[in-house]
This record gives structure tokens, sequence and C-alpha cells, in this order.
């Protein structure tokens, strides 16, 4: 620790006290962790004891040989459609809720509130309680259905390779959509209220306003809601876990890369056995993809904040 | 909408076009809050209910006195040990969050000495880690440290992920006091320590209730690390636990809808009652 | 980092004494069986009453994570005195770490009295030895409703034409034939093991152990079309969305009757309706006269962790679990097929079982391909699961599992 030198020894002490311990706690439980990750995924394990060094071969077995690779990129593929689905779908939607709450219209309070109920609830509950409402013959939404005229569309949802995956994104977006929409509320809230006056006086559309004054004004919080988002995509593990199983019933089709992950490493149903070595070599490459792509594309869009504001 | 009813209006709406948007705009704010607290609202009817009437009648108005699912979790589960779990943990948690979160907080805000930004960075950087990757080597590290199956092992995680967000909070807000306040302590003859105590951290209360909140839903609501970390019955989370339960109730659909609505009430309690804090709370660090 | 670490681990340590291990005279036994916590109860105390000095606590786990659960454990040094442990891979899985005591006619009187296919289930390949008692047989069968068929003048099927009549006869009088859906994946081996094995037959099971068959072969396809033809019209309406919960519900509401499943369904349709009549029977053949075959398991087995503190306590207790007063009520109170010698089945539905088990093949992804991954089960579960859906033809379904095991089972590989 690197104490001011000017410093009566007193201070220097109680500076260093203050610092040191969480310092030394975000080392031993977060940087050791994920640096461990990197080496542990170069070795060959059996059970939980570190084996052989085994140099990339976990890193090609996962990437590019059988019985990995091919469910790798598969899951890498729905993580992508899960990732552009609730761009669209929860971001967008989010934005367009955020600008019809901030027109502070009767009732606005409450439909704050009630946009970021789902928002504080556990993924358990979200999951267990959706799992229930999709049921094919049971639940609410096939019955709702039926009810409304439209029994002719009803089909098992979480069942259908079809469907289970967007079902899966529809109650992820059900779930989060009032993160974005109170984020670019606050957004939408910071610009200042004679921009958007001047510009009603200017005779704009509605539109237009919200296209080219208050959307390009929240860039700032869109940055961070993308690159939440982008993280949350790539990390996808309790929903599909719980509605639709360790292997991404039906036959793989909402499999994603935290479940590939989690069954490798500690093991699927028929067999409890632990992958550590290969386990490690998917986190390693899940870390690394989404820390570059978020570092990159942070920068990416701090540039457009720069230009558009 | 009349002219003058427009100036009144507070979105500044004018003419015919801006009264239409608004009007689809409170539609589309009516439908967004029908579809968010409906399945709710059907939880927790469903739960008065028989798994027969749930099959049968499930839009029927639940009769309201009929209390025999929600008493089955509450007398024939481990609903009580559960909650007391999830309290205990992340009470802890959080009390160990801005514990060391303040430490650092106040060090990094108050006084300037080398490497103090590189510090700050360093924490920061670790609000964008996905802990969850890092799952592997914390298993080996809590079997090392005998933590495997304990609550203490996920309370250490839990402070380990929670300590970015308390630090670029405080620090955030500690910056913003006025350094006149430490000054007038010092001449009163006040020294580091007392001064952080007794004047600066009072002030500071606001941030940690925000810090707080930020971090103490995700722990509540977590499933991932109790999945993995914990084992025993008596040492499960509301999550967790709520899963165990399930597997044992699977077809009696009246008393998992019960089981589902107890769990998430006493947080939607706290929201409803603090719901200003917990938006704040949640999207802090997202808002600038 | 080492001095955190000791720094953490002693304030752990002094603010969190957890008992952690069971001290002497206590044993603490795992299970995945959480239903049967009551059962257990009662047979402790039997155990108690010729060992008052042993204190046994249950404690039970989710089926789907106990493997993993009891795996993580026992390497972690965390593990119980005794435990259930699986059969075949996935009781190598825990045996061949070597976290388990072996087991043996010295330390367990009578064992090796009990059925060859037992103890084969519970013997690690590689050393030849035995480190579970088991404690049940499973058998894949079709339970039905008696009432539903008599209602509807259904005869009990003999062959495949005639479970097929049979289910359109019922179909037409609004009963559902098969509760079965295919939503929970192990569900579509319990479909195949129960309902196709007469068909595949026993020398199938050979071809296929030898390498002169594997799973494109004819009599695997074909039995596989069959399956899918019936499921189609017969099993619950949208099947493929419909979860093992469901599918029980069904049955046990008396809505469907029949049900493709395992020896393990009768009591839980029991305990959830106890007015419903019951019956089994196996697997119909292709022709009149065929052999007719069950699928059979063994489920699991009790073992002692290798490092248990109380060895003497946790033999005392496991002799219990393999003697004969153990097996009466375990069988009858829990309405399972125990293999303890001389164990007798009151219950005429277990009667039934253990004299179909008679004429039995295995079930043959479980007992065969779970040593390795992919797991032969995993493969079958998510090709049956994608054929039954209709997104791929029984050939694919048997291509796809036969590649699968081909890497790295050695008379596939050609």
């Amino acid at each position: 620790m690197s104490a001011n030198l000017e410093w009566p020894l007193r201070r220097r002490v109680w500076v260093t006290f203050l610092i040191v311990p969480p310092l030394a706690f975000m080392t031993a439980f977060v940087v050791v962790p994920i640096l461990s990750a990197f080496v542990y995924a170069f070795y060959d394990w059996q059970g939980l004891k570190r084996a052989d060094f085994v140099g990339l071969r976990n890193f090609l077995d996962v990437l590019g040989r059988e019985p990995w690779a091919a469910t790798t990129w598969r899951a890498f593929g729905h993580n992508v459609i899960v990732f552009v689905t609730l761009m669209i779908l929860q971001n967008g939607f989010g934005f367009l809720l955020a600008y019809a709450l901030s027109r502070q219209l009767p009732g606005h309070r409450f439909h704050r509130v009630a946009v970021f109920l789902p928002v504080i609830l556990s993924s358990v509950i979200v999951a267990l309680v959706w799992k229930q409402f999709l049921h094919p013959v049971f639940g609410l939404l096939n019955k709702t259905l039926g009810l409304l005229g439209f029994g002719a569309v009803t089909t098992p949802w979480l069942g259908l390779s079809e469907t289970a995956l967007w079902a899966l994104i529809l109650v992820n977006a059900w779930h989060w959509v009032g993160f974005p929409t109170l984020v670019f509320l606050a957004g939408i809230q910071r610009i200042p209220p004679d921009i958007i006056e001047a510009s009603r006086i200017d005779g704009v559309t509605e539109w237009q306003l919200v296209s080219r004054i208050v959307w390009p004004l929240v860039a700032p919080s869109a940055t961070v809601v993308f690159i939440l988002l982008f993280i949350g995509a790539f990390n996808w593990f309790e929903l599909p876990y719980l509605m639709s199983g360790l292997e991404g019933s039906p036959y793989g089709s909402t499999d994603v890369l935290g479940l590939f992950f989690y069954r490798t490493a500690f093991g699927n149903q028929s067999s409890g056995a632990q992958d550590f070595g290969h386990g490690s070599a998917l986190a390693v490459l899940m870390f690394v993809f989404i820390a570059a792509v978020s570092a990159v594309w942070t920068v990416r869009l701090r540039r457009r904040e720069i230009e558009l504001s | 909408m009349s002219r003058a009813a427009a100036h009144h209006a507070p979105d500044h709406a004018k003419g015919p076009a801006a009264g239409a948007a608004a009007l689809l705009l409170q539609i589309l704010l009516v439908a967004n809050s029908f579809i968010m607290i409906f399945p709710i609202l059907m939880m927790a009817a469903f739960g008065f209910k028989s798994t027969a009437e749930i099959f049968s009648k499930p839009f029927a108005f639940p009769d309201l006195t009929n209390l025999k699912n929600y008493v089955t979790v509450l007398v024939e589960t481990n609903f009580f040990l559960y909650l007391g779990n999830s309290l205990l943990i992340t009470g802890t948690s959080i009390l160990g969050i801005l514990t060391l979160g303040t430490m650092a907080a106040y060090g990094l805000a108050r006084y300037s000495f080398r490497g103090n930004i590189a510090i700050y960075l360093f924490f920061l950087a670790g609000l964008m880690v996905p802990l969850k990757l890092a799952v592997i080597p914390l298993f080996i590290q809590m079997r090392d440290l005998d933590l495997l199956d304990s609550r203490l092992g996920l309370i250490i995680i839990y402070i380990a992920m929670g300590l970015p967000s308390a630090v670029f909070i405080l620090t955030g807000f500690l910056r913003t006091l006025p350094s006149e306040l430490e000054d007038a302590a010092r001449i009163d003859g006040a020294g580091d320590a007392r001064i952080m105590w007794s004047v600066m951290l009072p002030l500071t209360k606001p941030a940690m209730v925000i810090a707080a909140i930020h971090n103490a839903v995700p722990i509540w609501n977590d499933f991932f690390f109790p999945l993995v970390f914990v084992q025993t019955d008596a040492r499960k989370t509301l999550p967790q636990g709520l899963t165990a339960f399930m597997g044992e109730y699977t077809t009696n659909w009246g008393v998992l809808f019960a089981g589902l609505t107890l769990s998430a009430l006493p947080i939607t309690i706290v929201y409803i009652l603090l719901s200003k804090q917990f938006i704040q709370g949640m999207t802090s660090g997202a808002v600038k | 980092m080492t001095t955190v670490r000791t720094i953490v681990a002693a304030a752990a340590a002094a603010l969190w004494a957890i008992p952690m291990q069971a001290s002497a005279g206590e044993l603490r036994f795992w299970s995945w069986r959480n239903e049967d916590k009551a059962v257990y109860a009662e047979l402790i105390k039997d155990f108690n009453a010729k060992n008052p000095d042993v204190k046994v606590t249950f404690e039970g786990f989710e089926p789907q994570n106990y493997a993993t659960v009891l795996s993580t454990a026992l390497a972690a040094e965390k593990g119980p005195d005794v435990m259930m442990v699986r059969a075949y891979g996935a009781f190598e899985a825990v045996a061949k770490p070597g976290y388990l005591l072996e087991l043996n006619d010295q330390n367990v009187p009578g064992l090796s009295k009990f059925p060859e296919a037992a103890l084969k289930a519970e013997t690690l390949r590689s050393d030849g030895k035995v480190y579970a008692v088991p404690f049940a047989s499973q058998t894949m069968l079709i339970v039905y409703n008696t009432e539903v068929f008599a209602k509807n003048g259904v005869k009990v099927p003999e062959t495949w034409d005639e479970l097929v009549d049979a289910s359109k006869k019922l179909k037409a009088a609004g009963v559902i034939p098969f509760a079965n859906g295919t939503a929970t994946a192990w569900q579509n081996e319990t479909i195949v093991g129960a309902l196709l094995s007469s068909m595949l037959g026993k020398q199938f099971e050979a071809d296929i152990l030898s390498g002169k068959a594997d799973f494109t072969d004819k009599r695997f396809v074909d039995a596989l079309a069959k399956l899918q033809a019936l499921a189609k019209d017969n099993f619950a309406p949208s099947y493929e969305g419909i979860d093992y919960p469901s599918s029980q519900q069904l049955f046990s509401s008396g809505a469907a009757a029949m049900f493709a499943g395992g020896s393990f369904e009768a009591a839980p349709f029991l305990k959830a309706n106890p007015a419903l009549k019951l019956d089994v029977f196996p697997s119909p053949a292709a022709k009149a006269g065929d052999q007719r075959l069950v699928a059979q398991y063994f489920d699991g087995g009790y073992a002692i962790n290798a490092k248990t503190p109380n060895k003497a306590d946790a033999l005392k207790f496991i002799n219990f679990l393999a003697s004969k007063e153990f097996g009466d009520k375990f069988a009858n109170q829990l309405s399972n097929i125990s293999p303890i010698p001389g164990v007798a089945f009151k219950d005429p539905i277990l009667a039934k079982v253990s004299e179909l088990n008679k004429n039995s093949m295995s079930y043959l992804f479980l007992v065969h391909f779970r040593y390795q991954e992919p797991s032969g089960s995993v493969l079958e579960q998510a090709a049956v699961q994608k054929m039954l859906a209709g997104k791929q033809t029984p050939a694919e379904a048997g291509a796809e599992i036969t590649k699968g095991i081909a890497t790295y089972f050695a008379p596939f590989k050609k």
C-alpha cells in the first residue's frame, strides 16, 4: 500500500487499515478464482483432483471435438438468439414503456411500480410459476387462449422444439423488462425539459421527438443496459435449468452455454461425474468472449454517445 | 383535448395528434401493467384453490377463507427454516458488504494517495465479472477452507460479489461530501477514525441503503450458488428450498402455488412499501 | 493467499461451529427417496430396538441432483457415513475413486447369497468387488386401470396388434389410452423399456453387447416405428408438453387407462388415489406365442463411506439393511422388489412383478451404457423424444444413438 509519505504514521496505518481488508477479500475471492479457472482449464481432472497438464486439449475438445463441440456450438447459437431477441423485445419494449412513463400520464406512478414488480422476484418463482402456466393441458395460458376463442393455437409451448426457446425468452422478458424501462426512464428524465419543449414548438411529430431527440439523449443509459443484457444472455442459466431441465429439453432445443457448462462441470443426471477440466475450458472461453465483446462494445457505444451528444 | 386542458397537461402535449399519441401510450401502460400483475395475482389466487378447482375453474374468484394449502406449506414443509436461512445469509452478507465496502470507499474517496485510482478501477472491474463462471475454482477454494455445504461459504461468495458495486456507489457518494465538514471536525481535535464514524458516516446512510438494496435483492433471490454449494436441507435458502418442496408436491398444484406465493410474499411486501428505494437501488450503477 | 485463507478459516471455525462429521454413535444416512422418509424412520426405530446406542439420521435429496451432490460431498470428504448409491455406471462414479468400503461375506454375512444380477449391479468392474448391498430392482412394464379396462370391455393385450386395438377402443370411448408424455427426458427411456422389450428380445441384447448388432438394427428401428405410430394417437393429448407429474396425474385420476412405466409407479398412484384398481402386464409381443419380457434393472444399494469414523456402527446398520427383517418391511411398505433372499411379497402387484421378473431382459441403456459420456441413456432419451415429436425417423434415432455410443463402446467401432 503506497500511502502518502508525507502523512503521519498514524494516518498511513489508518488508510491501510481501511483499504487492505476489502482489497484482500476481493483478491482472495474474485481475482484468485478467476485466474485459477484459467490455470485449471489446462489440466486433466480426476474428480476434484488435478491430474496431468494437457495443454490446450480441453479447449480444442470443447471447440472442435465430439462429443463436446456440436453441443458447444448449438448452445452458443441459442445464446445468440436469446441475446438478439431480448435486445429487441426487452430493451426495445423497455424504451417504449420508459417513454410512455416519462409523459407522466394519469396513473404513471402505479405503472412504474407495476412494471418493476417481476424484477424483484427470484428466477425460481418466475420459472416455476410460468412452467405451470405454460402447461399444455391445465396451464393458464392455453386456458386463456381457449376462452378467448384461440383454442386452435394452443400448443405444448415448452414441449415443442419450435416454441420452447421462444417461450423461455418471453418469460425472461416478462421477468426483466422493468429493469431497462426504469433505467431508460431515468435517462429520459435527465433530458432538460426545455429541449423537448423547444422541439415541440418547432412542430416535430411524436415519432420524430422520440427517434431524433429522446433516443440519442438516453444513449448513456443504453450502453449500460446493452452490456448488462449481453452479460446476462451469455450467462443464462436459472430459467432454462428450472423450466426445461439440465439437458435443455426437448432434445437440446433450449440448451445454452450455462447449462452445458454446469452439466460438464458438475455432472448430469445419469452420471454425477465431475469434469472440471472441460468445464473450466468452457468457463474460460465464455469469460474471455464476454469480456472481449463487452470491452470493445463499451468503447464503441461510448464513442457513439459522444457523437450523438 | 381543449387548449386550456392541454396547457395543464403535465406532458405539454399539444393538439389532437399529441392527444392520440398520449392515448396510445396510456393504453400501452395499462396493458403492460395488467400483463405484469395478472400472473402474480393468479399465482396467489391458485394458492386458495384445490388442484381440481385450478384445472376446472381457473378464473373463478377464489374462496379466500380456504387457507388449507397455505397451512400445508407452513406446517408440513421447511418453509420457516428456509426463510430463516435466507434472512441470515442475506443479512450477514449485506453487513459484510457494507462494512468492507464503506471502508474501501471511504479510503478511496476521502484520501488521495498514490495508487488510489488504480485500486478504484480494480474494484470497478469487478462490476463486470460474472462470478458464476468462476464457480469451479470457488468450489475447490471452499473445499480447501472446509466451507462446502455451509452458509458461511455462501456469505463469503456473496460479499465478494457485492463489494464492487458497494465501493462504486459509496465512493461516488462520499466524494460529493464537502471537505469543510472534515476540516471543522479536525480543528475540534477529532482523529481520522472519529471523523469517519461520527461525522461522515451518518451522512452516508442514504447511499448505504441504496448499496444494501442493490445487493440484497440478488442475494435474496439467488439460486445458482446455493445449488452448487449447499446440500443439507437445514442450510438451504428459500429459492433453493422451494425447488426441493416442489419436487415433493409435484401433482398438488394448489400447494405449489401457495408455496410460490408465500416465497414471493416477503420481498413483495417490502418492495411495495419501499418501491422508490428498491428501484433506485436496483438500477443504481446503470443510472448515473 | 495462505494467510487470508487461514484467517478466514479460523474466523469461520470460530463463528460458525456447525458440527459436520457425526460423532461416535451417530450415523448420517443419505437417500434420494425423500418420499420414503417416514418409512425409513420406522425402519430405523426397528434397528434401534437392537442397537439403542446408534443414532441414525436420514437425510433426503432431490433425485435429479443426488448423483452430483453425493459425489461432490464424498470428494470434499463431507460425505455421509451410510448412503444410497445407484447401480452400474452411476455407481462406479462413486465406487471407482475409492470412496466406498468394500463389502463381502466377512463384514456382511450372507451377501454372496444375493442374486447374481443384483450383486453385479453394485460391483466395480475393474476389481470385481462389491461395494453396496443391493436394495431393489425395478421392472419396466405397463400399469393399467382394471376398472377402466373392464368398463370398456378391453382385454389385456398380448400382442402389439392387440395393444393397438385396445387403445383404439379406449380412445373411441373417450378414455386416454396412455397417460404418457415425453416432456420429461427420462420418460422416453422408460417408455421404450416398458413397451418394446418383448419385440426386441433377449437375443437383441446379446447381439448389442457382442457388437453383432447396433441400434440401427432392424429389430430396434422397427420397434421404434411401432412406438411412434402408437404414441401419435394414443399418448396423452399434446404429449410433447406433458411432463412426468402430469402423466401421473392423468393416470391416477382415472382419465387414462394405461401407463408405460416402472414397477415403482404403483405406490404413488395408490397414494394419490387409494380407490384406484391397478394391475400390470409385460410388454406385448410382436406375434402371439413369442416370449413376453419385462425390462429389469437394479436401482441401487446401501454403501458405507470408506472414510467414516464410525465403521463398526455403519456395518451394524448395513447388516440390518441386508436382513430379511428389513427386506420384508421395505418390500411391503414401500412396494419394492427387494433382492434380499427369502423376502415374501404380500402385495399382489408386487408378487406379480416378482413373477414377471423371471422372464426379463436388461433395461438396456441404464444397465449397459451409463459408464461413459455421452451416456446411452442421455442419447436414447433425446433421440426418442425427438422421434416421438415427429422431428426424426426411427432410423435416424437409431443412428444417432449408435453414433454417440460408438465414441467409447469398442464393439460398435467399425
